[in-house]
């Protein structure tokens, strides 16, 4: 009942604001515009493709890389959606209403994270309604795309858990954004100079997003790639309650 | 004036209460216990330690040490006891600034657990009773300060809770408003509510309350109760207190 009126509270307070729709707006514009580019790159060469037997198709050549490049967009939207879930009440000073209404913290955090999820699963379901608009006119890999839409979702759920967590830990929303966006990209190239020095198996690799989020976008469904996520989401969902548990202890 | 009901348990009983805040004693030891229907007016000069005793009364702000007990349960124990039983009117009445009054008197019922129904005759009913239906449809963010005032005391009472705490209630409010806000008070308790208010407003204690406790460094200095006629026995009384500590220049002015 208090996770479903935190809910909806959230869910209005993201529905009017223009951050909310500015972002998503701005970056389906230009997802389509690559979709376009995209799909007129698939057709050029569809003639070279015909004599490849295994060659690459509409999944690998279109939607896959359209969810990438949503993925990179990921990294700047998600923070600009999720700085005030917790920030914003902190410099309202509605935080303390919410306590006070005997709401534990995990309950405020879980209803935001919800309404957050809930905003960035629209987003991916538009992005991937341009590639679905016209599968019935190809024979896609539906089974690599699936994968693909898994990697995505698993990804934007991380990102969102990061930086509810930054946004947590601050009055301030853009210093959320900030930070949600530097850990964000730290955690993505977080091996990258392993794999310039030419390190593929290391540990720092296991650490590092991209390294499982690009398994999914090959196709690749495996347990460790979806436990990484997984565990990354608890962990910054527990720092951001045991934060706001905090508050209520500290004033 | 009192409308209390002495023979009743108390709605409230603070069992040797303390927290420090910022690194000093805010509230230190403070026992009290609040029948229903009785108005108890919490006095004390700046810094005294009043807000930080409603803030944890309401359930916004953990004790280091002591209890709290509502309608005779540990309220520690279940915070969710605030939902229904406390109505908590903070401090310069924070708001959703992107919600209209309509959706912030939506938003704290359902927080406050009011089904669909009953939560829409409250607030019809709440918005009549404060005056706030020409406001209805205004984003929190635009309203002024006392009109902000208004819909923190109306989501505070929406929900019909047992206690009314009440931070500074009358801030920002013109005199009309004044009126209104005591007459509600008296109201509120004449139905059973017990409420507890704080102000460093000494005629705002002598109009409305039953009964004043004068919170001086984190202590409780002075329970007592209030008579309408007994103004200038309260002031002398707040003063001794309020000076105790204070620098000679301070008693001369």
């Amino acid at each position: 009942m208090s996770f479903l009126a935190m809910f909806r509270l959230e869910l209005r307070r993201l529905r009017v604001q223009a951050l909310a729709w500015v972002p998503l707006a701005l970056s389906l514009a230009w997802l389509g515009w690559c979709f376009t580019r995209l799909l007129g790159d698939f057709l050029a060469g569809e003639i070279q493709r015909a004599a490849l037997p295994d060659g690459p198709g509409y999944v690998d050549l279109v939607a896959v890389p359209l969810l990438g490049q949503l993925a990179q967009l990921a990294f700047l939207v998600v923070p600009l959606l999720a700085m005030s879930t917790l920030a914003g009440e902190r410099r309202n000073g509605t935080l303390p209403l919410l306590f006070a209404a005997g709401l534990p913290a995990s309950r405020i955090v879980l209803g935001k994270y919800a309404v957050l999820l809930l905003w960035l699963l629209a987003w991916l379901l538009l992005t991937l309604a341009m590639p679905l608009s016209l599968a019935h006119a190809t024979t896609p890999d539906w089974g690599k795309l699936a994968a693909a839409t898994l990697g995505i979702a698993l990804m934007l759920a991380a990102l969102a858990a990061l930086a509810v967590a930054a946004s947590a830990f601050t009055a301030h929303p853009a210093i959320a954004a900030a930070v949600a966006l530097l850990l964000g990209l730290a955690l993505w190239t977080v091996n990258l100079g392993a794999q310039m020095a030419g390190i593929d198996d290391g540990a720092i690799n296991w650490l590092a997003m991209s390294t499982h989020e690009q398994n999914l976008l090959r196709g690749l469904v495996s347990t460790a790639d979806i436990l990484w996520f997984v565990l990354l989401i608890a962990v910054c969902l527990a720092l951001a309650t045991r934060r706001l548990a905090a508050d209520k202890e500290r004033g | 004036m009192t409308a209390v009901h002495a023979s009743a348990p108390p709605v409230l009983q603070l069992d040797r209460l303390a927290r420090r805040r910022a690194g000093r004693t805010a509230v230190q030891d403070l026992s009290l216990a609040l029948p229903p229907g009785q108005v108890l007016g919490l006095l004390g000069v700046n810094g005294a330690g009043k807000s930080t005793t409603l803030a944890m009364i309401a359930g916004a702000l953990r004790p280091d040490s002591g209890a709290i007990r509502l309608n005779g349960e540990d309220f520690l124990e279940r915070p969710e006891l605030a939902r229904r039983l406390i109505g908590w009117l903070p401090e310069r009445a924070p708001v959703w600034p992107e919600l209209t009054v309509t959706e912030h008197l939506d938003a704290h019922g359902r927080l406050r657990g009011l089904a669909a129904t009953a939560l829409r005759a409250a607030r019809d009913a709440t918005l009549a009773r404060l005056e706030l239906q020409p406001l209805a449809r205004r984003l929190a963010g635009t309203l002024s300060q006392g009109q902000r005032q208004r819909l923190g005391l109306a989501c505070a009472l929406l929900h019909r809770p047992a206690l009314l705490v009440l931070d500074e209630p009358a801030n920002a409010l013109d005199p009309v408003q004044v009126t209104v806000l005591r007459a509600l008070i008296r109201e509120q308790a004449a139905a059973g509510t017990a409420v507890i208010l704080s102000t460093h407003v000494l005629v705002e204690v002598t109009a409305v309350c039953d009964r004043v406790a004068i919170l001086h460094e984190g202590r409780l200095r002075h329970d007592g109760p209030v008579r309408a006629d007994d103004h200038a026995a309260l002031e002398r009384r707040f003063f001794e207190i309020a000076m105790q500590g204070a620098t000679p220049a301070a008693h001369a002015a």
